[in-house]
């Protein structure tokens, strides 16, 4: 049970900057839950359901106080054939799977598998995800009539002007505000998130999703809710990570996935689409000054407050208008460093972090993309491990012995190097092969060395292995057979 | 090895922690470790910007903004910090302590001396915190966090010390009480001084018993008198504590759940207000 004292720091250390900080967040979520419903197919109340239910339930359950959780960009673009080929109901379903998956990651302490997910990956998911907000805007931006464009440049004018004139008001809901008024009394035509479908009018309702509950359903939903529920987890500890640095504290990572799967669950049955943490906006948080759970209850249940009681004028704001803040949040999600990382770091890291992003954006699957990622990154670890190798050799002084002396790390991708160190051709009575500076590492490893002892024996030549380090005489004597009596026999069973 | 933990910040109370820990120290014959914890600014709330926008490169710009808004507080903080660690090593040293070493941490004040009492026979705080200064007739929030957390008896001192010639023993009959009057019969801190058993209560057959026996307990080392009378255990035992010079006040605490605390209040807050005198709870 948490004691009094840590409530009392994760909700009020300091109520007055929390509250406003949401308030900010509130407003901020708007555009992205109304966008991302658009993008997946569904009505914006999906959305908007999704973002309120999230975030107030994460900010009990979740490990990271002060990061905002809700419908996301890389949710939202992973379900758009799950919607379009079942429809709605297949969706919250999966997303009720969603939860329950990554419950289970939580206990099973997935996020332990984060220490292997470079740090080149996680600017390439960063960067990708950046790209899929800002090309989710596509839809809006195109065959539209030319006043939207000059309507999103507006907008974008005030989000990165007002500030200068002032910091006491959040410049996105201001360029909103001003949008909303310049199209409705000047009566000028472009889309309004009216059209967009429909909007919530009263608080979610508990209900089961209206699919058949058996192995068919299962079969469809099943894998979209692994992508999701690894799409989700994902990007929520990139940005616990985030969150963990600006505020210099520690989050429990497993709790925070735990929490994650808890509001995605309930969340499905309240007909929302999945989420998880959001990098911009949790960034927008911390910068206004948010870093409790309570700044992510105040912007779940703002939110909220603002669509149930303000819908008539929500469904009058100009899409353009949110176009723009999305393009804020798009370019605030964006790395803006690792352009100019490219040219000074090492070429492999640059390869996996553009890899990551193309392989993102051609999938619209980030699962896919990370996981490209990871694999490149230990590609490449092993092959500049491997360099780490080297041979001496030389001759004793009456020409029948020589002594190799091999140092390094002996595993799958040095195996090669290592067998070709040796000259069989040469006739000698005796091979030491001193092993004192080598590690094994592998069964790859074990298995070449066996091979040399056993090609030396049968051109007549006495082996002597020597120096070989504790870790690796234990993997020697496990998974070794030139030491073994019927050796040949053994290898050849290989 | 063991010591006893003397905690101080720029509160008014740091000259009387180092007084009493000295005292400790003659008394135990251990040495003082002297913390101090260098409290950083909360750069995050400190910020007044609801401006919401965000652009490119404003992950990097923000954590640089908050490194240096906390840099630079942070290393006011560490000088003024050695600053008062020298001061407080120089007054235990005038004062007798045998042993010094002074310690700077970083980190939450709760958690510092939770994780350094392990080595610790007593902990010594000050009755407020810088935080609380000028809050009169309140105990810092502090106290109490480190009190129930912690496993040590804590020696909350006062602003002014005179050193202490009396215990003055709350008793009530508790668990925690029954340890406080353990300590007391047993501890080398003790040692020789006159105790003042004193109980809240009327006068009774159930109070006879109970204070009777902690006399006994108490046996032939100490000189003891006894005191029962009627009345809120804060006021009888505030008026026991006016009335003797040199008092240092013994008791147990927060023998409750803080639910409880939270709604009634707790006896322990209350006569740590009240008493001006140093007070070592025993949990």
């Amino acid at each position: 049970m948490p004691d009094l004292s840590s409530i009392r720091r994760d909700w009020f250390s300091n109520p007055r900057a929390d509250i406003l900080a949401g308030i900010v967040v509130a407003l901020a979520l708007i555009p992205e839950a109304i966008g991302f419903s658009v993008i997946a197919g569904v009505d914006p109340r999906v959305g908007l359901y999704a973002s309120f239910s999230i975030a107030v339930i994460i900010a009990f359950t979740g490990g990271r106080p002060g990061m905002i959780s809700a419908a996301t960009a890389s949710v939202a673009v992973v379900i758009i054939p799950l919607v379009r080929d079942h429809g709605v109901d297949y969706l919250f379903a999966a997303t009720i799977l969603m939860g329950v998956l990554q419950v289970i990651a939580g206990l099973l302490r997935l996020d332990l598998l984060m220490q292997y997910v470079s740090r080149s990956v996680v600017t390439g998911f960063v960067n990708a995800l950046a790209i899929l907000i800002f090309m989710a805007q596509m839809p809006q931006l195109t065959h539209v009539a030319p006043i939207t464009y000059a309507l999103v440049a507006a907008g974008l004018a005030i989000i990165y002007l007002f500030p200068r004139l002032t910091k006491a008001v959040p410049s996105p809901l201001v360029a909103i505000v001003v949008l909303t008024i310049i199209t409705v009394y000047g009566g000028i035509q472009v889309n309004t998130v009216g059209d967009m479908g429909k909007l919530p009018t009263s608080l979610p309702v508990f209900a089961l999703p209206n699919v058949p509950f058996n192995l068919e359903t299962l079969k469809i939903i099943f894998p979209y809710s692994l992508t999701m529920a690894a799409v989700g987890l994902l990007e929520s500890m990139l940005t616990a990570q985030i969150v963990d640095d600006f505020t210099d504290t520690p989050s429990d990572k497993a709790r925070e996935m735990r929490g994650q799967g808890i509001a995605n669950f309930v969340t499905g049955f309240l007909g929302a689409m999945g989420g998880c943490a959001m990098i911009g906006q949790s960034v927008i948080n911390v910068k206004s000054g948010g870093s409790t759970r309570l700044s992510t209850l105040v912007a779940g249940a703002f939110l909220l407050f603002l669509l149930v009681v303000l819908s008539p004028l929500v469904a009058r704001i100009p899409m353009p208008s949110l176009v723009a803040v999305m393009i804020m949040v798009s370019i605030g999600t964006f790395s803006w460093r690792s352009i100019k990382d490219v040219r000074h770091h090492p070429w492999q890291s640059s390869l996996v972090m553009v890899a990551t992003v193309v392989i993102v954006v051609w999938s619209d699957n980030l699962a896919a993309g990370v996981m490209a990622g990871v694999v490149l990154s230990g590609l490449f670890f092993a092959s500049k491990v491997k360099r780490m190798f080297a041979v001496a050799s030389h001759l004793s002084d009456d020409g029948r012995t020589r002594t190799y002396r091999i140092s390094g790390e002996i595993f799958f991708a040095s195996a090669e190097c290592f067998a070709d160190a040796f000259d069989f051709k040469e006739v000698l009575d005796r091979v030491v092969i001193d092993l004192g500076d080598a590690h094994f590492w592998d069964i790859t490893g074990v298995g070449t060395l066996d091979k040399a002892v056993i090609r030396f024996r049968r051109e007549g030549t006495a082996v002597e292995v020597i120096g070989l380090n504790e870790p690796s005489l234990a993997m020697v004597e496990r998974f070794a057979v030139h030491d073994k009596p019927d050796a040949e026999k053994r290898l050849a069973a290989h | 090895m063991q010591n006893i933990l003397a905690c101080v910040d720029t509160s008014s109370y740091a000259a009387s922690v180092c007084d009493l820990a000295a005292w400790a120290s003659r008394k135990l014959e251990l040495p003082v470790e002297l913390l101090h914890v260098v409290q950083r600014k909360d750069a995050v709330s400190g910020r007044h910007d609801l401006s919401g926008a965000i652009g490119l490169g404003v992950k990097s710009q923000l954590l640089e903004e908050l490194t240096q808004i906390e840099e630079a507080d942070a290393r006011l903080q560490i000088e003024r910090g050695r600053v008062l660690l020298a001061a407080g090593e120089e007054h235990l040293k005038a004062a007798g302590a045998i042993g010094i070493k002074p310690l700077h941490r970083h980190g939450g004040i709760v958690e510092t001396i939770l994780e350094r009492e392990i080595d610790a026979r007593i902990v010594v705080i000050g009755k407020r915190g810088a935080s609380h200064e000028f809050a009169q007739d309140h105990i810092g929030s502090k106290i109490e966090r480190v009190v129930r957390a912690s496993s040590r008896p804590i020696l909350v001192a006062s602003r002014a010390i005179v050193t202490p010639q009396v215990v003055v023993l709350a008793y009530d009959g508790s668990p925690a009480a029954d340890r406080a009057l353990e300590r007391c019969a047993n501890s080398p801190l003790f040692l020789g001084m006159p105790v003042h058993v004193v109980m809240a209560g009327p006068d009774d057959q159930r109070h006879r018993t109970l204070i009777d026996k902690a006399v006994a307990q108490l046996g032939e080392a100490h000189e003891i008198r006894a005191t029962l009378s009627s009345g809120r255990p804060e006021e009888v035992i505030s008026a026991v504590v006016g009335e003797t010079p040199g008092a240092i006040l013994l008791m147990g605490a927060y023998g409750h759940l803080p639910l409880r605390t939270l709604i009634v209040g707790s006896t322990t807050t209350a006569m740590v207000r009240t008493v001006r005198v140093p007070v070592l709870l025993v949990r």
